[in-house]
């Protein structure tokens, strides 16, 4: 083996290495992988979340719709269940996010499906949990507490429509 | 805290719907994306591991010979197999840090390799042949690891026995039997033929005690406390643990001689403790309870002092001389040296003068064949290695996660600026492997358990929160 051919060669193998260096750079470039927390506009817009659009006859049909549905003797169940959660007051009061599935986790950790930093709020603050179409809103111990309509909840409570949800300085109301 | 979260609630009424627990969400959305980029760059990686062997046996022997590239295609194929095995229990993990530790491992195998040709091993008792069978045993825990352990959060509940497993690990080299005296530390264990070295185990499991002892305590050791000179200091209960592992790591540096392990486990805990807490009055703390018993080793310990002398004075010729001396510092410095900007090339230098050139001085010896442009590829990938573990941490959901994932990385950042600081001369010289490259099966094996882990961690950065309310004026 010449001389020549292991200096090209051994120049080659540093070019080799930084090539992958700088592969694992420009990957990392357009890597996606990460915090997708999605800040909203500070005031008064309205967004849904995520952006699915909203079924139209929804809040268009509610008598219809409580004569279908089966029958619960709860005065305010009556209608479909609420679809959006609506922030009446608080920093980011307008903001409206649309319910998920079938629990909505509140708190100040980041694991939660509504971040809420105040304060007031506690890491694993409360949670709003749907129960045989009807949303339902349990305190997970915070030390702050969590209040609808000004009464501290102490059990999982029905939510009905149009009543306040207080939590630290942020209120919400669950809206069709 | 979590314990509410968990209650199982009775249903109000019992008549059918869906079950409260979380039905399992299945996600469509093109999962394999980030496990074909890691196909690509682990090809690269396994080539950049074995064009390096190939170019020691051209280098070295002046004829490619065979015998090492066709064992080190043994972990080259489990790395493979890992990566098939990510596709079906870990499909979103980071794409990142296989293929930057197999890169390294490949560079190591073929360094050792190269000391092997100069010294003249061959067979069994070749440190490359050891090693590339290491690696090939680490990666088979590394996927046993990521199989295993599905969810994280489990190992939070193990956290006590971690801490004693660990502690009992970092006590084994002094228990008479077992124990084994090396050339200045006492850190390995001998049961049988089979010896290692329990602490590189014992820092993963002084991380995940850390992690799930700091999710709990950390709001009494953040949140309590008087305010002095804007610096908010702890109450005198709350210093218990630090003093706790403070004692733990002086008693390393006394009765094992071993201030490397002591510094790594020390400044482990104080990163993680400023990370749960984010107050930077106890890095002062801690930084100061360093200082004051590092000074004092100097002062009591004759083997302490004499690092300090090596490292300050190492070009005396007195001290060069002597028994314990410099002469192994300065000889790797002369063959970095002599390495320059593009090095010797592989197989071309003379880095078998070193003492313990295939373990300790492995970056030395990389360093007088590769050069100045061949070190700094390598300190970019431990670079992007351990941002890609800060990276998950921040990603993390959940707190534990988050601190194990800072913690794990920065242990491998920590030990990788031990090493190569001391070899450079920048700080005292204290006796660390380098991850990944050095010789030793303790060190290769912990390692990439840290990959494996570090890959479950980043898998299960998924669900993402669906809005955030942050308050103006709060923190």
């Amino acid at each position: 083996m010449s001389e020549l051919t292991l200096l090209v060669l051994r120049l080659g193998f540093l070019i080799l290495m930084w090539a992958f260096v700088f592969m694992v750079v420009y990957a990392l470039r357009s890597d996606l992988f990460g915090t997708r927390v999605r800040k909203l506009p500070q005031q008064g817009t309205t967004e849904t979340f995520p952006s699915t659009p909203l079924p139209a006859p929804a809040a268009a049909a509610p008598p219809l719709a409580s004569v279908t549905e089966p029958v619960r003797a709860q005065p305010h169940a009556s209608g479909t269940t609420p679809r959006r959660l609506v922030i009446t007051s608080g920093p980011k009061e307008g903001m409206e996010i649309e319910l998920p599935a079938e629990q909505l986790t509140i708190g100040r950790s980041s694991e939660s499906g509504l971040v809420i930093r105040d304060d007031y709020t506690s890491t694993h603050h409360a949670r709003l949990m749907l129960w045989n179409d009807e949303w339902v809103i349990q305190d997970l111990d915070s030390t702050n507490g969590t209040f609808l309509d000004g009464t501290r909840v102490t059990l999982p409570t029905p939510v009905p429509v149009g009543s306040t949800v207080t939590i630290g300085t942020t209120s919400f109301e669950l809206r069709r | 805290m979590t314990a509410p979260h968990t209650t199982a609630i009775g249903r109000p009424d019992a008549g059918g719907g869906a079950p409260i627990t979380t039905t399992i969400r299945i996600r469509l959305r093109t999962p394999a994306r980030l496990r074909n980029l890691e196909l690509l760059l682990l090809l690269v990686a396994l080539g950049v591991g074995a064009s390096a062997i190939a170019l020691v046996d051209l280098g070295a022997l002046g004829e490619l010979d065979g015998a090492m590239l066709t064992l080190a295609a043994l972990p080259a194929g489990l790395v493979l197999v890992l990566h098939v095995v990510e596709r079906v229990v870990a499909p979103e993990g980071d794409p990142f840090v296989v293929p930057i530790a197999t890169a390294l491992t490949g560079l190591g195998i073929a360094m050792i390799h190269r000391l092997d040709i100069a010294e003249g091993y061959e067979g069994w008792s070749a440190y490359a042949v050891r090693q590339a069978v290491w690696a090939t045993i680490a990666i088979v825990l590394a996927i046993t690891g990521l199989v295993l352990v599905r969810n994280h959060r489990v190992l939070q509940r193990y956290r006590y026995i971690a801490m004693f497993l660990g502690i009992l690990l970092l006590l084994l080299p002094v228990v008479p039997v077992i124990g084994e005296t090396g050339a200045n530390a006492d850190v390995w264990v001998r049961i049988g033929f089979f010896s290692f070295q329990p602490g590189e185990f014992a820092k993963i499991l002084l991380a995940v005690f850390f992690a799930g002892y700091l999710v709990t305590a950390r709001d009494s050791l953040s949140m309590v406390g008087r305010s002095f000179l804007g610096l908010r200091l702890p109450r005198a209960r709350d210093l218990g643990p630090i003093l706790v592992v403070w004692v733990l790591s002086m008693g390393v540096i006394v009765i094992q001689k071993d201030l490397g392990t002591a510094l790594l486990y020390f400044g482990l805990f104080l990163v993680m403790l400023y990370v749960a807490t984010g107050r930077g009055s106890w890095i002062l703390i801690g930084l100061a309870l360093f200082a004051a018993g590092g000074w004092l080793a100097t002062r009591m310990l004759p083997y302490v002092q004499g690092r300090f002398a090596n490292w300050l004075d190492a070009f005396n010729p007195e001290i060069y001389d002597r028994e314990g001396g410099s002469y192994q510092l300065v000889q790797g410095i002369f063959g970095l040296a002599d390495g320059g900007l593009i090095g010797t090339g592989l197989g071309q230098g003379r880095p078998d003068i070193v003492p313990l050139a295939e373990s300790d001085y492995i970056i030395a010896s990389l360093g007088e064949e590769l050069g100045l442009i061949g070190l700094f590829a390598i300190l970019s990938l431990y670079l992007i290695f351990v941002a890609r573990g800060f990276r998950i941490g921040v990603a993390g959901q959940d707190d534990f996660g988050r601190l194990l994932a800072v913690g794990l990385s920065f242990v491998v950042g920590l030990q990788v600026f031990i090493v190569i600081g001391g070899v450079t001369r920048i700080i005292p010289l204290t006796g660390l492997t380098t991850p990944f490259l050095a010789a030793g099966g303790s060190s290769l094996v912990a390692n990439w358990i840290i990959v494996a882990l570090l890959l479950r961690l980043s898998d299960a950065v998924r669900q993402q929160p669906h809005a955030v309310v942050e308050s103006g004026g709060a923190a």
